[in-house]
């Protein structure tokens, strides 16, 4: 009921594992897939990366603000830990670089994946993430060349912190597969007793339930401006985040943070949807950027 | 009194906040129990992650409501046992599952440090009128840290400087399992396994518990750096996992 396609990759669900999640591990991926159209890996660089030292991530009542600093076991270890992913659903390698070449020599050690997420906003890391990714010639360079080596779909996730519509539309003309908006805002914490920044490194990326208006305005201009479908991503915490993500134009939702919340959190908001569209008597093809119509 | 005083309190949600250290116990060496300005909302089993300012932020049982106790191990713990009263510390938590408690007959099973969160434990059993047994195993006498805080103990040590020359898998043994309502089993990873083995054969697996350690980043259930086998995150649905639970688990 609830199958769906993305680009070519036909999914059997709209619910995706978003980056940086659970995704470093085949075991989580593999459990998370239990109930998800798709699962996205942990970015992965050519070289192992340590990451900063910790405290990396803080939970927030509104969210989690991060700085793991894009930690990577390298992508020849990281290509032999996916290759025990045994999940029932479609595994999305997130691949991080600076040069459009190590994008493409990335890929090629990922034979398992079904498609590629290229990380091209994250937002606190200095020579990768959203430094290339603010880039539209280099963002559409990276596209081609991914494109040029490999039949399999490519989706660019991009930040909203930079002008989105014109990454995405230069993403689109390098023929991107479809586009993953958005990924984290820069953002901060400050301990009011030890009166200290709490992230080791000062500052870093806030996700979950505060960000999702901003990714559901992101969301719908790409809907509007995009031939190829976008994947939303963004504070998607329960079964109406995903709808409304849906109505504004997503085929296909993220969901991260909310795992802070429950390891079952696929499971519940997949039942959900299905009851959802039972109760309406509508399809989730019919539903995608549906808001649109009505305006 | 500094300006910010008022501002070190108590839990806050899910946010961080700080805590004043009150009181430190140099166990020993390398061990020492810190004592938090106020009582934590928690149970037994439970942890925090501790943010000792310029160091880095780790996970630690909590010894008793409002204390944890270290084992010196990298540069941050080495400067939490050296910590003296009045620092501030950040903390956020307590997360994780628990252990189950009972009001019958606990076996409480400690390999060195593994005994940290035992200690809250014991007392938690204690006062719910449950009867606690504690076997108590380390290398050497010095090891066996705080013992005293176990009203009904049994101890061994690898080179026989106090209780029983062996370890505590031995004192295990010699244990009649199926007079006990629980078994819960800290330790070492190698220590752990050998008491999973044991409790397997003796078929007492189902009523025990084991609290296990790992590294982790978050301890909120999402970074996936502290993930086992099964895909369970230690963080969240442990540390402390029933027997049953682990089964066919590497751990």
């Amino acid at each position: 009921m609830l199958e769906i396609d993305v680009a070519s990759l036909k999914m059997k669900s709209p619910l995706v594992l978003a980056s940086g999640v659970l995704g470093s591990f085949s075991p989580s991926l593999s459990r998370v897939a239990e109930h998800a159209g798709a699962v996205v890996t942990k970015s992965v660089g050519l070289q192992p990366r340590e990451g900063y030292r910790t405290p990396v991530i803080i939970n927030t009542p509104h969210g989690l603000i991060n700085a793991v600093g894009l930690s990577s076991p390298g992508c020849e270890e990281f290509s032999k830990e996916l290759s025990k992913f045994r999940g029932d659903a479609k595994l999305i390698v997130s691949l991080f670089a600076s040069e459009p070449d190590d994008f493409v020599k990335l890929s090629s050690y990922f034979d398992m994946a079904d498609a590629f997420e290229l990380n091209l906003s994250c937002p606190h890391v200095s020579d990768a993430g959203l430094t290339v990714g603010s880039d539209p010639e280099l963002v559409k360079e990276i596209v081609e060349k991914m494109k040029s080596r490999s039949s399999k779909p490519v989706f660019p996730k991009l930040s909203a912190a930079t002008d989105y519509i014109e990454v995405a539309k230069a993403a689109e003309e390098g023929g991107a597969d479809g586009i993953v908006a958005i990924n984290t805002l820069r953002g901060m914490a400050i301990d009011i007793g030890t009166r200290k920044p709490i992230l080791s490194n000062i500052s870093g990326g806030v996700s979950g339930e505060g960000i999702k208006p901003i990714a559901m305005k992101v969301v719908w201009d790409l809907y509007e401006e995009l031939e190829i479908p976008v994947i939303a991503s963004g504070g998607a915490t329960t079964w109406r985040d995903v709808i409304e993500f849906i109505l504004a134009g997503a085929r296909a939702v993220q969901i991260g943070s909310a795992f802070f919340y429950s390891y079952r959190v696929f499971y519940s908001i997949k039942e959900s949807l299905i009851a959802y569209l039972r109760k309406e008597k509508i399809s989730l093809n019919e539903l995608v950027g549906m808001a649109h119509k009505t305006v | 009194m500094s300006s910010s005083e008022w501002l070190i309190k108590q839990y806050e949600g899910d946010y961080m906040f700080s805590m004043r250290i009150d009181k430190i116990i140099r166990h020993s060496d390398d061990v020492s129990t810190l004592f938090f300005s106020s009582r934590l909302r928690s149970y037994p089993g439970q942890f925090i992650m501790l943010n000792l300012p310029r160091y880095e932020e780790i996970p630690l049982s909590l010894s008793s409501p409002n204390s944890v106790t270290v084992r010196a191990v990298g540069e941050t713990t080495y400067a939490l046992i050296r910590l003296s009263a009045g620092e501030i510390v950040g903390i956020r938590g307590p997360f994780g599952k628990p252990f189950t408690p009972t009001d019958g007959k606990a076996l409480l099973v400690a390999g060195g440090i593994g005994a940290a969160p035992l200690y809250y434990l014991h007392d938690y059993l204690k006062r719910r009128g449950a009867e606690v047994k504690v076997l108590f195993g380390a290398r050497k006498a010095e090891e066996l840290v705080w013992k005293d805080r176990f009203s009904v103990l049994m101890v061994a040590t690898d080179d026989g400087s106090e209780g029983l020359r062996g370890t505590v898998i031995d004192l295990l043994k010699e244990e009649e399992l199926q007079q006990y309502d629980r078994i819960y089993v800290c330790g070492p990873e190698e220590m752990l396994r050998k008491a999973f083995t044991h409790l397997k054969e003796k078929e007492v697996l189902g009523k025990a518990e084991f609290s296990l350690e790992r590294y982790m980043k978050c301890g909120i259930g999402v970074c996936g750096t502290c993930i086992l086998e099964d895909g369970s995150r230690v963080c969240a649905e442990g540390p402390v996992f029933s027997g049953k639970d682990l089964e066919g688990v590497e751990f």
